[in-house]
């Protein structure tokens, strides 16, 4: 009898306490500030080492260095627009109607020409004018086609463009910029001090042993020469950009020995007949512009 | 569908929240038995702690106003009519079960005297026995409960911990949001059984000391009333 009584009350109180506990038991989500997102991008070998080579009159960066832009990004930065594969630059739309006969075109300034299209507007047309006078510089600044890569030195900012009437293809593109030209949200086009050589791509092995490969095969050793492998030369070779050689080869070191003037000079006649190398490849031209080879007979034929 | 139709089915697809309901909804059919074992046990624990809790008040109330009515000087015959005439717990029902025992020696009129104090005795123990079983009874239950409840309550989280792993693993998808759900569900098993668990050996621990407290006052107050009476005896004896 007492007993059933305390088993309703406890019943009771447990369904008070479940009731309560789902009304008050809601998790609270943690309160997690997300760190500061630091943007990432992947560059090729390529651009690195544009991107490094410096200007040594480069103006200091102040406290905040600006990336190097060329345009002025549009000033809500819509990522889609942005994730769009753009490959084309307006740049080259603009060309190919450069490339064709230009129309004759009236010299008619650019507010007008805009101005003529629309429908009578119901609101003043001085407002209208003046705002289009306003917007319009923009543009022009904008849209102004650089054909110089993007490495070139800084120019000295025109303060005011000339109209060119050639340029009227350039000024009708409406597109947004497209990814092909580098966009940032304040202009800035000098080139940052970089490192010293900018040269940061090295000689790599197989263009080595190609170059070895190369001598090697032009390369009679002296007959008859006594303790050949015991001999060995240093030449100090300049080379130009193409591969051919420049100066030299001068003699740096030879080794003391009866053969050794004609050890050096089969060495000298074997690198002047091999060349051009064209194995070396130019964008590394810094690291093979002056080289010093060593010949041994030892090394070579093994 | 209204929009409050969707609101509603919501939370349940995407299971961010972890309400109590939604927790113990998604668990497995093995953890949601052990969760409704534990609330089940922890509802007959608390139905018996305030069983225990009334009896107890009750019995002791009972041994206090028995002591002041026999130590009151009134004549023990008197208190014995009293008594007898309607059912009594603990001091009263010794003292009863005694005096009945005394009464039936002395009807027969020449009785030996010789086994009188040895019945006694036994009677009043036979009925201190009584009523310790009576306090004691469902105590055990509470001792199960403080013991097992615990252990329950992880096997209802290991359970739920491996169905959730299994379920991530068919997900293949390790971020925070797919595993914390089922752990937290997992893990609302051990709650309830220490929930159970903890309160069920406090008022066990409680629950024997008084029974032990009571039963030694019981003893007491027979091995009183049982030299009071061998005094009587060998009184009459005497005579």
């Amino acid at each position: 009898m007492q007993m059933r009584m305390a088993s309703v009350i406890s019943t009771c109180l447990h369904i008070a306490v479940l009731g309560w506990a789902t009304l008050s038991f809601n998790s609270k989500a943690f309160e997690a500030t997300p760190p500061e997102s630091l943007p990432v991008d992947i560059i090729s070998e390529k651009e690195f080492s544009e991107v490094t080579k410096g200007v040594k009159d480069a103006k200091k960066p102040a406290e905040k260095p600006k990336p190097i832009v060329e345009k002025v990004a549009e000033p809500p930065p819509k990522p889609v627009e942005e994730l769009k594969p753009t490959i084309n630059d307006k740049r080259t739309v603009a060309e190919n109607k450069e490339a064709a006969p230009p129309p004759p075109q009236p010299e008619a300034k650019p507010p007008e020409k805009k101005a003529e299209p629309k429908p009578p507007a119901p609101a003043k047309p001085d407002q209208i004018a003046d705002k289009l006078k306003d917007d319009k510089p923009k543009p022009e600044a904008k849209t102004e086609p650089q054909p110089m890569p993007p490495k070139r030195p800084p120019l000295p900012k025109k303060p005011e463009e000339k109209f060119d009437p050639t340029k009227i293809a350039a000024l009708l593109d409406k597109r947004g910029p497209t990814r092909a030209s580098m966009t940032g949200a304040e202009l800035n086009k000098d080139p940052t001090l970089g490192t010293a050589t900018g040269a940061a791509a090295k000689l790599s092995q197989s263009e080595i042993d190609a170059f070895r490969r190369r001598v090697e095969s032009c390369w009679n050793i002296p007959v008859g020469a006594r303790d050949a492998d015991n001999l060995r030369v240093v030449f100090r070779i300049n080379f130009r950009r193409d591969g051919t050689i420049e100066r030299g080869p001068d003699t740096i070191e030879g080794s003391n020995s009866p053969f050794g003037p004609a050890y050096a000079d089969s060495g000298r006649r074997a690198i002047l007949q091999c060349q051009p190398y064209t194995m070396l490849r130019p964008e590394h031209y810094e690291s093979w512009k002056d080289v010093e080879i060593e010949f041994n007979a030892r090394q070579m034929f093994n | 569908m209204n929009p409050a139709d969707v609101a509603q089915s919501l939370p349940s697809i995407v299971s961010s929240d972890l309400s109590l309901w939604t927790l113990f909804w998604h668990a497995s059919w093995v953890v949601k038995l052990v969760m409704l074992g534990l609330t089940a046990s922890s509802i007959w624990l608390w139905a018996i702690v305030i069983d225990k809790t009334v009896l107890y008040a009750r019995a002791r109330r009972a041994m206090d106003s028995f002591e002041a009515a026999f130590w009151s000087g009134q004549s023990l015959e008197e208190l014995y009519r009293t008594l007898s005439s309607k059912p009594n717990h603990s001091m009263g029902a010794l003292f009863v079960a005694a005096m009945r025992e005394w009464k039936r020696s002395f009807e027969g009129a020449p009785r030996s005297f010789a086994g009188l104090q040895m019945r006694i005795d036994k009677v009043m123990q036979v009925s201190i026995a009584r009523e310790v079983e009576r306090l004691e009874k469902r105590l055990l239950v509470l001792a199960t409960i403080g013991s097992a409840g615990p252990f329950i309550g992880l096997f209802g989280t290991v359970v739920g911990i491996m169905t959730s792993f299994q379920s991530i693993a068919a997900s293949k998808n390790t971020s925070l949001a797919v595993v914390a759900p089922g752990i937290a569900e997992a893990l609302m098993a051990t709650a309830i059984g220490l929930i159970a668990a903890i309160p069920a050996t406090i008022f066990y621990n409680k629950f024997a000391s008084e029974v032990n407290k009571q039963a030694q006052r019981l003893e007491g107050f027979a091995d009183e009333f049982s030299a009071i009476l061998s005094r009587q005896i060998d009184e009459r004896g005497g005579n």
